[in-house]
């Protein structure tokens, strides 16, 4: 496929709110093709949350979107495209939401109705988005149900919420995520809440069922580790801008911009135990206070006098996808000593 | 590519200055500032706050804004069930800055077949006058009037008689007059008065009981909070009407008005205690469990210390907007008491007794001013509602996080 | 080896009963089941597991903030001696003097009403430490400098602040009473990397100017394998495996620590190591299985795991077991022994 699945142009997020306008991402773009998983990396405050939400238009009543912004979904069954961010009506947006694309979240607890049986939930969206009957769904939900490793499957299928562990919770939500057959998954932090062996079993899961469904993988997350055994392509976004795209062994074994050096400076690895952790100087300002220029050139080592604080940074590409936002790399020969 | 800068101003100097005064003052704003300043961004809550500070200084310098006596003493016996006497300002006789009122004259002859007819003499005017001597009003006057004679109490003292405005010939009655001759808009002013005293001790009597009971049990927890939730309950589940008929039946008739009137407010607070103590309770076991509470308690911080450094402020202003808005509830209740006889009575004034008036059909026909003040006392109501809903909407500045 | 350690715990229970008030069955759940071990002063201790493993429980039990149902800790510095069993209430004060808790949520451990002043000089306040306002003033900003606070900023209220900002004034908090032994409770887990790893290294200049002792309670094991001297690690209220860091990264003998290694996820793409799934949940700390709590979810459970309950006992230099077949396994992941 030579058009990629979901293309994300100069995306502009603000939100209007008591204290102010408040800009959460600013003019970031980004592709995801068929079966590919790419990593969203980002510190609190970065806007990778928001960009995920604003592929399915689910962020709040304040928000504005720039004029420039445009998120391109492919549309197979026409040939055409979708501009995800001009849809209005609620019911275009249904075949985007939970058709198309599907999404799963951090705490599995709040996405699950506390009332409703799980499988009431799984049954419900798959009547909204299929023309399955509701017997079909029920068999095929169990069916998921056991495909994502739980076992006593059509007993979970008429629990509650509250009754699964954590782990299970995110495989249910997983099951249900999948059960339209999405063409892209967005996990938003899907394995934070969860302790370390269980996340461990949860993106075995989502690998095997990547490979199985073909489908792509936004997968958002502040843990390095996880992306960088997980995704094929990873974004660095930084208080709202994407500074660093590329495949992830490029941008981990070679990184480019100056944050994405300081956070992977910053990690502890359990291959180098007696590695100093040098954290990534200053404080990550306020979105309230946006720093003119680039972003990062308050906290920045390698900042060019001058021009980091006026300026925009260039895109400067390294080959091969990776692309870095910064003028260092871009135009080194400025740098003053 | 474009070089723009971003900024989160206009780029002004002075504007970012502005800026990064406000945000200071934001980073040191306490919590009653954050709250006031979420405050003043509700437009109807403002609009609210002002017509309920208007009320309430009508109702403190009643005396001083009352031209007549609003008990039987001042009453106008010329002029019984009159209406409103709005002043002008100008007739075919021409402009007075001073407003002005014609005189009224009963004539008998035997055009009216010698009957007493009132006839308006439009060329003898009545000037208003301001700042006039009237009536004496004692501030300080206090009438205890218990069964027997041991505890009777009588003082009078603090004189005022200078009021807002009058009459320079004859009486002038802006809301009309009553049956008696009463002024009504006398009666009006007092009546707000005495509603928002009445409402205040009731208020106060429910605050201290539900502070003490709900403190106690949210504090303590276990079964101490068990037992005193179930008394909660219980008193909760007692129908307030009979209760009140009960207990107004009981009040026996000798007593003074004044009496009669702290009894009822007694009442209204017994009545009102039991929610506010649940919502005391509520707040106090929430913060309890709050890790900065566990932080003090590590350092060995006494119960004291705890309960006024860390539960009080956090629950201070939860506490301020369920008084605020219990407040019309008293008001509310003291009405109806009072509407259907049971509460205070003629020729006491609140805005019960006024309403008890309108209940004839005499009055619905041909004396519609009664019921100017069911007006005031739906805007004192409707005031104090808006505000306090204004206030539990600014209250938690915290909630974000 | 530097004399008496300075928290000794030996065989420390901690039983909480859930459900039924006054009437109903008790349930007993035993957060934290006959743990023993030694803390030296001046040194880092990490305590490892993950949701159910009893860890917070025992932080806070050390600082009797939970009761101890069964067992002793010691607390012993300097000719200072304290029992937390038999303490008086002075006893107690003074306790609370030398031992301190560092909260894991930024947000929640900051009250919202007070400003960063007041927050940081509550302890010295509470504990009656200084004489004066300027006294206690300047200890304010004294500690305040030390965690690299903006002194302008002590008139703030914590609304103002980022989380690694929250938790460097949790920490001054902590630190302003001089305590000697501090339990930091998943302290950096809920900041990001980057202020991670400035609030790690600010607790290492702490322990190493002023000689302080930490219990490091985490459940990132990369974290806890570059701070920590020593770390123990627990699944559901019981110690499995306790060594100096780097025995216990690499010379593992609990197949549940090699497991919990295994799963971290490495930042290099192409890292090939043996992971050992785990299969099934966590088993809930109100039922517990028998014998070998892990026995469940182990790959080598044999019958004996289910039966008895292992001990644990010594292999190697001060590298602490709790596995019937610690020696088999070891031969079997072909790791060098160190004894």
């Amino acid at each position: 496929m030579s058009r990629p699945l979901i293309s994300v142009q100069n995306l502009t997020v603000r939100f209007r709110t008591d204290e102010g306008l408040v800009t959460a991402v600013d003019g970031a773009s980004f592709e995801l093709r068929d079966g590919e998983i790419l990593g969203l990396v980002g510190e609190s405050g970065s806007g990778k949350s928001v960009t995920a939400k604003s592929l399915m238009q689910l962020n709040a009543g304040n928000t504005s979107y720039g004029p420039e912004s445009r998120i391109i979904l492919r549309d197979d069954e026409t040939g055409g495209e979708i501009d995800v961010l001009s849809l209005k009506k609620a019911r275009d947006m249904k075949v985007i939401r939970g058709g198309s694309i599907s999404m799963i979240f951090q705490e599995p607890m709040a996405s699950f109705a506390p009332a409703i049986t799980i499988g009431d939930q799984m049954v419900e969206q798959l009547l909204l988005h299929t023309s399955m009957t509701k017997r079909q769904a029920s068999e095929f939900s169990i069916e998921m149900l056991q495909r994502v490793g739980i076992s006593d499957a059509s007993q979970r299928f008429a629990q509650y919420a509250f009754e699964l562990s954590g782990g299970m919770r995110q495989r249910a939500m997983i099951a249900m995520a999948l059960s339209t057959r999405p063409k892209l998954l967005i996990a938003d932090e899907p394995t934070t809440a969860l302790d370390v062996t269980i996340q461990a079993q949860v993106i075995d899961l989502m690998k095997d069922l990547v490979a199985e469904f073909g489908m792509a993988i936004l997968f958002i997350t502040h843990d390095l580790g996880v992306i960088a055994q997980t995704a094929d392509r990873v974004a660095v976004m930084y208080l709202g801008e994407i500074v660093e795209t590329g495949p992830v062994r490029q941008v981990i074994r070679a990184p480019a911009h100056p944050y994405t050096k300081g956070l992977l400076h910053a990690l502890p690895r359990l291959d180098d135990l007696d590695a100093t952790l040098t954290p990534v100087a200053g404080d990550i300002p306020s979105p309230l206070e946006r720093p003119s220029g680039c972003v990062f050139h308050t906290r920045c080592p390698e900042i060019i006098a001058g021009r980091c604080e006026a300026n925009l940074p260039e895109i400067a590409s390294l080959g091969a996808g990776h692309d870095v936002a910064c003028f260092a790399v871009s135009s080194p020969e400025e740098t003053t000593a | 590519m474009v070089d723009t800068p971003h900024t989160s101003g206009t780029g002004n100097v002075i504007d970012v200055e502005a800026e990064r005064k406000s945000k200071e003052a934001y980073f040191t704003a306490g919590q009653y500032a954050l709250i006031w300043a979420r405050f003043k961004k509700n437009r109807s809550a403002m609009a609210a706050g002002v017509i309920l500070i208007i009320l309430i200084l009508m109702g403190i310098t009643a005396p001083f804004l009352s031209p007549y006596d609003p008990n039987i003493a001042g009453r106008d016996a010329d002029y019984q069930n009159g209406a409103p006497q709005i002043p002008k300002f100008w007739d075919e006789n021409g402009f007075s800055f001073r407003p002005f009122l014609y005189t009224l004259e009963r004539k008998r002859s035997a055009a009216t077949n010698f009957r007493w007819v009132t006839e308006v003499n439009k060329d003898q005017r009545r000037y208003v006058q301001y700042f006039v001597k009237g009536w004496k009003f004692y501030i300080l006057n206090i009438d205890l009037d218990l069964p027997g004679d041991t505890f009777d109490f009588r003082l009078k003292a603090l004189p005022i008689d200078t009021h807002l405005f009058g009459m320079d010939k004859g009486n002038i009655h802006l809301f009309g007059t009553e049956s008696a001759g009463k002024d009504i808009f006398s009666r009006t002013m007092f009546a707000i008065w005495t509603s928002l005293a009445v409402g205040t001790i009731g208020v106060f009597i429910g605050f201290v009981l539900a502070l003490m009971i709900g403190g106690v049990s949210g504090y303590a927890g276990g079964w101490v909070d068990s037992i005193l939730q179930m008394i909660t309950d219980a008193v909760r589940t007692v129908p307030a009407i009979p209760l009140f008929m009960a207990l107004a039946a009981m009040v026996p008739d000798e007593w003074s008005a004044q009496t009669r009137f702290f009894f009822i407010s007694i009442i209204l607070g017994l009545i009102g205690w039991p929610t506010l103590a649940r919502r005391i309770r509520t707040h106090l076991l929430t913060e309890r469990s709050q890790e900065y509470v566990l932080a003090a308690q590590l350092c060995g911080a006494s119960a004291g210390h705890i309960i006024r450094r860390h539960l009080l402020p956090s629950f201070s202003s939860y506490i301020i907007v369920d008084l605020v808005i219990s407040f019309p509830y008293m008001v509310l209740s003291e009405t109806a008491l009072s509407f259907i006889g049971l509460g205070l009575k003629d020729p006491v004034n609140s805005l019960g007794v006024l309403l008890q008036n309108v209940t004839k059909v005499d009055v619905l026909l041909n004396y519609q001013w009664y019921f100017i003040p069911a007006g005031f006392f739906m805007a004192l109501v409707l005031a104090f509602v808006f505000v306090g809903d204004g206030l539990r909407d600014a209250a938690d500045p915290y909630s974000g996080h | 080896m530097t004399g008496k350690p300075l928290i000794t715990v030996r065989d420390l229970s901690v039983h909480f009963s859930i459900g039924g008030a006054l009437l109903g069955q008790k349930n007993i759940v035993r957060a934290v089941n006959k743990v023993s071990l030694d803390i030296t002063a001046g040194t880092f201790f990490g305590l490892v597991g993950e949701s159910g493993s009893g860890k917070t429980t025992l932080g806070r039990a050390l600082l009797k903030a939970v009761p101890i149902s069964e067992g002793h800790v010691e607390y012993s510095d300097n000719g200072v001696h304290y029992d937390l069993n038999a303490m008086s209430a002075r006893d107690l004060k003074e306790y609370r003097k030398r031992c301190q808790l560092i909260f894991q949520d930024p947000y929640a451990a900051l009250s919202p009403r007070m400003t960063v002043r007041d927050i940081i000089a509550e302890p010295l306040e509470v504990m009656k430490l200084t004489n004066s306002r300027e006294e206690t003033d300047e200890r304010v900003r004294a500690i305040a400098t030390k965690c690299r606070l903006n002194l302008e900023h002590l008139r703030r209220y914590p609304h103002a602040f980022s989380g690694g900002q929250r938790q460097r004034i949790s920490i001054a908090r902590a630190l302003v009473c001089n305590p000697r032994f501090l339990v930091a409770d998943e302290c950096v887990a809920a900041l990001d990397v980057s202020i991670q790893a400035d609030i790690l290294n600010l607790l290492k200049s702490f322990q190493e100017e002023m000689g302080l002792t930490f219990l490091f309670i985490s459940h990132d094991l990369s974290v806890v394998a570059h701070t920590c001297d020593r770390v123990a690690v627990m699944y559901l209220g019981q110690l499995v495996e306790v060594a100096e860091t780097e025995k216990l990264f690499f010379s593992t003998r609990h197949p549940y620590t090699k497991a919990l290694l295994s799963a971290i996820p490495l930042l290099d793409p192409d890292a090939k190591h043996k992971t050992i799934k785990l299969e099934g949940e966590i088993p809930s700390p109100t039922n517990p299985p028998s014998g070998c709590k892990f026995h469940t979810r182990c790959a080598f459970a044999r019958d004996k795991c289910r039966a008895k309950e292992p001990a644990l006992v010594v292999k190697g230099e001060n590298h602490f077991v709790a596995c019937h077949f610690a020696d088999e396994l070891m031969d079997e992941n072909g790791q060098a022994g160190s004894a």
